[in-house]
């Protein structure tokens, strides 16, 4: 089988829906490409990406737009409902009959509405890559972290993950717990109990063998990680001010908070961050999501490439 | 009053229709929701149903009876029922003879439940999506197929569509 055959012309709507080997392939793509740096510019010149994003992005947006254009791709769409016809009221089905119409090779789609991904692959023969859906997924998220977490590791197997913050609403959390439940890994889920992670996603890892564990602190278990996974407590989900406040402090992650931590931990954060994440992290060897960040490109390039029936 | 006296005693025998029976006792409104009897009955106007409640049942102790006299439950209707009372029975009734229905729990279901997630694409006025699940039946739970949200057996009857 060739490299890019289990990729060719697929969907990629969801972390469920990836194995092991499919990971380990996007991976091995993206490490191969960084030493070949350069090597997939134009592999795909003169072909169409269409990035339709109802939901505003600036980061996810930019990171696909970039990929494309290396790629050798032209970029149409829009990068937020403001100025496109989604103002008016025109349906993601009628956008993406619209765009196939106007012979786009690949969709990118971020969309508030849990599902959309799902929904859009169903109705386009057209491949659709998935930037977010409402707080269900963030698919390609799931591949920068993982991608993050074997540069600083060599491996994934054997590591133990916490992931702490807004699991519940937080897409980014979600996929990268189904992406891990491929892998043997510890997982624990560090939130407070109406932020804890979906019953889906919990329901789907125990399918798989794996039993995450939830904590309510940090602190408890903040010794025994290899990675920690940090996400954003929005103020606006918890719907007592006084609940926040009282747990808002227990989710920061700062130095005195790591101040058991293996010297090993890695700090993993999908940004952008506001002040769950201490700046006094950076110059640390914890820090580890500027390199993450980074990851987004290549990445991106190399799924790209895939699905449009090149070879990593 | 032994099984079966009591209804024949209260309702005639219907010649066309379906008795849904052993129906748990006093829950014979939530399976007249999910069946969306009332919105039969609107339609056709010569449907006429019969809700016998607390009737002395040899299996159930007390169970209830529906009888749809001159309309047949919708198969997919009875299996989605079965969900949420796997005791129930069909019976068919053409011409006066009788014929079982068993209600299966179905793999996978199509327009007739929707998503508990608000937010599910499936539940976007405009945007024509039906809701469509699958069913994890060692969980007796049904899984949104676009959002993934989870809904167990027992919560169905909220969730039909009308």
């Amino acid at each position: 089988m060739s490299p890019g055959t289990d990729f060719l012309g697929r969907d990629v709507v969801s972390a469920r829906d990836f194995k092991r080997d499919q990971f380990e392939q996007i991976l091995q793509g993206v490490e191969d490409f960084e030493k070949h740096h350069g090597s997939l510019e134009g592999a795909q010149r003169g072909k169409l990406a269409a990035l339709l994003f109802f939901e505003p992005s600036t980061r996810t947006y930019s990171s696909f737009q970039i990929a494309a254009e290396k790629l050798g791709m032209r970029v149409s769409g829009f990068a937020g409902p403001t100025g496109s016809s989604i103002t008016k009221g025109e349906t993601l089905h009628d956008t993406l009959r619209m765009f196939e119409g106007y012979g786009a090779d690949v969709f990118v789609i971020r969309h508030s509405k849990m599902g959309a991904a799902r929904f859009a692959a169903e109705i386009s023969d057209t491949p659709v890559i998935s930037a977010g859906d409402g707080s269900r997924e963030h698919p390609t998220q799931a591949m920068v972290d993982l991608y993050a977490i074997k540069k600083a590791f060599g491996h994934i197997d054997g590591l133990k993950v916490g992931m702490l913050g807004d699991l519940r609403y937080g897409r980014t959390s979600s996929s990268l717990a189904y992406a891990l439940s491929n892998f043997d890994v510890d997982i624990t889920f560090i939130a407070p109990e109406a932020l804890q992670m979906r019953p889906e996603v919990i329901q789907l890892l125990k399918q798989r063998g794996s039993t995450p564990k939830k904590e309510s602190a940090l602190k408890s278990v903040a010794k025994d990680l290899d990675v920690l996974y940090v996400t954003r407590i929005q103020k606006e989900r918890i719907p007592d001010p006084t609940e926040y406040e009282r747990v808002k402090g227990m989710y920061e992650v700062n130095l005195e908070a790591l101040r058991d931590a293996k010297p090993s931990l890695k700090v993993l954060h999908p940004l952008p961050r506001v002040d769950e994440l201490s700046t006094d992290i950076d110059e640390t060897n914890y820090a580890q999501y500027f390199v993450q960040a980074a990851g987004g490109l290549p990445l991106r390039m190399v799924l790209l490439n895939l699905i449009l029936g090149g070879v990593s | 009053m032994p099984e079966g006296e009591a209804d024949r005693m209260l309702v005639s025998r219907i010649e066309e229709g379906t008795v849904v029976d052993h129906i748990p006792d006093w829950r014979a409104n939530t399976v007249s929701r999910v069946l969306r009897l009332d919105k039969l009955a609107r339609m056709q106007a010569d449907v006429s149903v019969v809700i016998l409640q607390n009737v002395a049942s040899r299996h159930l102790g007390r169970k209830d009876i529906i009888k749809i006299d001159r309309w047949h439950v919708d198969e997919k209707d009875a299996d989605i029922l079965c969900l949420v009372f796997p005791t129930i029975t069909v019976n068919y009734i053409d011409e006066g003879k009788v014929s079982k229905y068993e209600p299966q729990v179905p793999d996978t279901i199509e327009g007739r439940i929707r998503c508990p997630e608000l937010n599910c694409i499936s539940n976007t006025e405009r945007e024509p999506v039906t809701p469509r699940f699958s069913t994890l039946k060692k969980e007796s739970l049904l899984q949104c197929r676009y959002c993934d949200a989870l809904l167990a057996f027992a919560s169905v009857p909220e969730y039909v569509r009308t």
